[in-house]
């Protein structure tokens, strides 16, 4: 991660010089935000996000960002580091900050934009984050319990909970990552990264999860344990979990994902499937680097 | 200076007794902390209500005068009084802890901690000034029982290697542990204390799992005023009771307390507690009029070269 800091400032400069055509790019992405707000009107997309601004203190991080996750599918949220990805992913959970002064975020046709994380997070959408969060503090079976309280406590306060995508049950996420089983009674901190990362999606793959939001989940893993977890995910694509994949590791999100958005400074500068993406060298050199 | 088999015993023993009440203290302020982030300078005024509460008790308690004489019940004394003060203090403690939650802390968890203290240190200053006015600044004597279920607790028991030792102060340790014991396990053992564990380390991700935490933060204050009340009924019964213990007799140990175990950590408060309750003892016993300087002492070099504490992985303050 650290290796590539140098070759992103230069990146920086480069976007300044290109803004006009960062600009054009803005629009044909707005022309698609707009698309996607017909759409949503017929409330076909399971997440859309339309015109969000949202801001840390007094800086303005999302502009007038709009998007849509479709059910069923693995869409990719690609961008340098910096450019919003993670804002975008807090956005939506309802994570603060950022504050969302404008624009709104649905969720299966509701508007989400004002909920509270917990009620975020009980309608199904769950966050893996970037930094993994497990609970140094508590096993790993303690960890994985968590999503369990977090649905008897939700029941027992009178929500409904009837969910499209019901956890899985711990002997599940055991089959998932067998490693983990091995290491029920360790402290989750004493893991190493990537059997944390593991944890971490073991832990929202229990939630009752309708979409799933991974933030990085590559970042600072060794080659055999980044091709466990994308095994994973793709085993949990396939049972047909919605997936948002944030990757600032553009090559590996296009590899699981069907569809892909570029952010760059806060606004989405690309929309398109896969292959279209592969297939835009300029844009690719541009945003991505790759 | 060679101690005695008996005089070391009884360290252990009076080191006991002090450190569970400065565990009472150090888990309640150190989850309040730990979870929400939130430094209660009020802590110590919990105590003073507690003690008070007990002190009220008594006064009506007891055979030749207050209500209870007045009513013409003269054979239940404070003795039964000491039992209803028990389960009250803990209740009157909660009840408060829900209030302050509501209406002095929720308001400021997002404000800056100098805000917080502020705030809690001028409720700990109402608190004090409010008893100096309505009950007195004089200071009372302690308030303990002679007996209990019976069995008489005002004479001094014989103990192996010890010798004799006070039987109030045998009973204390027995009592304070057993409610150290369930509190414990109430945060080790309960989905309840899963939830407070993992938010005293990250709360905000404990939401993000779809947790109400809020919820379990009314809880965890209560919790921790109740315990810090219990303290102050346990306190007054082996110390005198003034306006200025709140302070002096529990804010200061408890902030001493989760220094040494470690900020957030309830099996750091124990740990912790224990530590500055056996150090307090051995100096007592000793070299006395050392003890505060050997106390602070240990704790600034706790905070030099351990500031994480004994159970603690962040710093105090972090």
């Amino acid at each position: 991660m650290s290796s590539d800091a140098p070759e992103q400032s230069a990146d920086a400069t480069e976007t300044e010089a290109q803004s006009t055509a960062a600009e054009a790019a803005a629009e044909a992405a707005a022309a698609h935000a707009e698309e996607a707000a017909a759409a949503v009107a017929e409330g076909d997309h399971l997440l859309s996000m339309e015109a969000v601004d949202a801001y840390y203190g007094q800086s303005h991080i999302l502009r007038d960002l709009s998007m849509h996750v479709e059910e069923g599918e693995v869409c990719a949220l690609l961008g340098r580091n910096g450019a919003g990805k993670t804002t975008t992913l807090r956005s939506i959970a309802g994570a603060r900050p950022p504050d969302v002064r404008d624009g709104t975020v649905s969720f299966k046709g509701e508007n989400i934009t004002e909920r509270s994380t917990e009620d975020i997070s009980s309608l199904g959408i769950s966050l893996v984050p970037e930094e993994r969060r497990v609970f140094p503090n508590l096993t790993v079976e303690e960890n994985l319990h968590l999503s369990d309280v977090a649905r008897n406590w939700s029941n027992t306060f009178g929500r409904d909970v009837s969910m499209d995508h019901p956890g899985m049950t711990t002997a599940e996420v055991y089959e998932v990552f067998p490693r983990l089983e091995e290491r029920a009674s360790q402290k989750a901190g004493t893991l190493s990264g990537g059997e944390q990362q593991m944890l971490a999606i073991a832990r929202a793959l229990k939630q009752d999860t309708d979409l799933l939001m991974l933030d990085e989940p590559y970042e600072g893993l060794a080659p055999q344990i980044i091709e466990t977890v994308e095994d994973a995910i793709e085993q949990i694509a396939e049972k047909g979990t919605t997936i948002l994949l944030v990757e600032q590791n553009a090559v590996a999100a296009m590899n699981i994902a069907d569809r892909a958005y570029v952010v760059d400074q806060g606004s989405i500068v690309f929309a398109g499937d896969s292959e279209e993406l592969r297939a835009d060298e300029r844009t690719r050199e541009r945003y991505l680097g790759v | 200076m060679l101690l005695l088999q008996s005089e070391i015993a009884s360290i252990l023993l009076n080191g006991l007794q002090q450190g569970a009440i400065y565990a009472l203290l150090g888990i309640g302020l150190t989850i309040i902390l730990g979870t929400m982030e939130f430094l209660n300078l009020a802590h110590g005024a919990l105590y003073l209500v507690g003690a008070y509460v007990g002190l009220i008790v008594f006064q009506e308690t007891t055979l030749t005068n207050g209500f209870l004489y007045s009513i013409g019940i003269t054979s239940l004394g404070f003795d039964g009084g000491f039992l209803a003060a028990i389960v009250l203090v803990p209740v009157i403690g909660f009840g408060i802890g829900l209030l302050m939650e509501r209406f002095v802390a929720e308001p400021f968890y997002d404000r800056p901690e100098t805000d917080q203290l502020l705030v809690t240190f001028g409720l700990a200053l109402i608190v004090e000034e409010t008893i100096k006015n309505v009950i007195g600044g004089n200071t009372f004597q302690s308030i303990a029982p002679s007996t209990l279920f019976g069995v008489n607790v005002s004479q001094p028991v014989s103990l192996p290697f010890v010798g004799l030792f006070p039987s109030w102060r045998l009973l204390i340790i027995v009592i304070t542990f057993f409610v150290i014991g369930v509190t414990y396990l109430a945060i080790e053992r309960t989905d309840f204390g899963l939830v407070v564990q993992a938010g005293t380390r990250d709360s905000e991700m404990v939401r993000l799992l779809g947790i109400k935490i809020n919820r379990s933060y009314s809880l965890v204050f209560a919790l921790g005023a109740a315990l810090a009340a219990f303290a102050g009924l346990i306190g007054a019964s082996i110390q005198t009771i003034s306006p200025q213990i709140g302070t002096t007799q529990a804010l200061v140990p408890a902030f001493l307390t989760i220094v040494v175990g470690g900020a957030g950590s309830v099996r750091g408060a124990i740990a912790g507690g224990m530590v500055l309750g056996l150090i307090i003892s051995a100096m007592t016993q000793t070299y006395s009029q050392w003890a505060q300087i050997v106390l602070y002492l240990f704790v600034a070099l706790m905070l030099v070269f351990r500031p994480q504490g004994l159970f603690g992985t962040a710093e105090v303050g972090e």
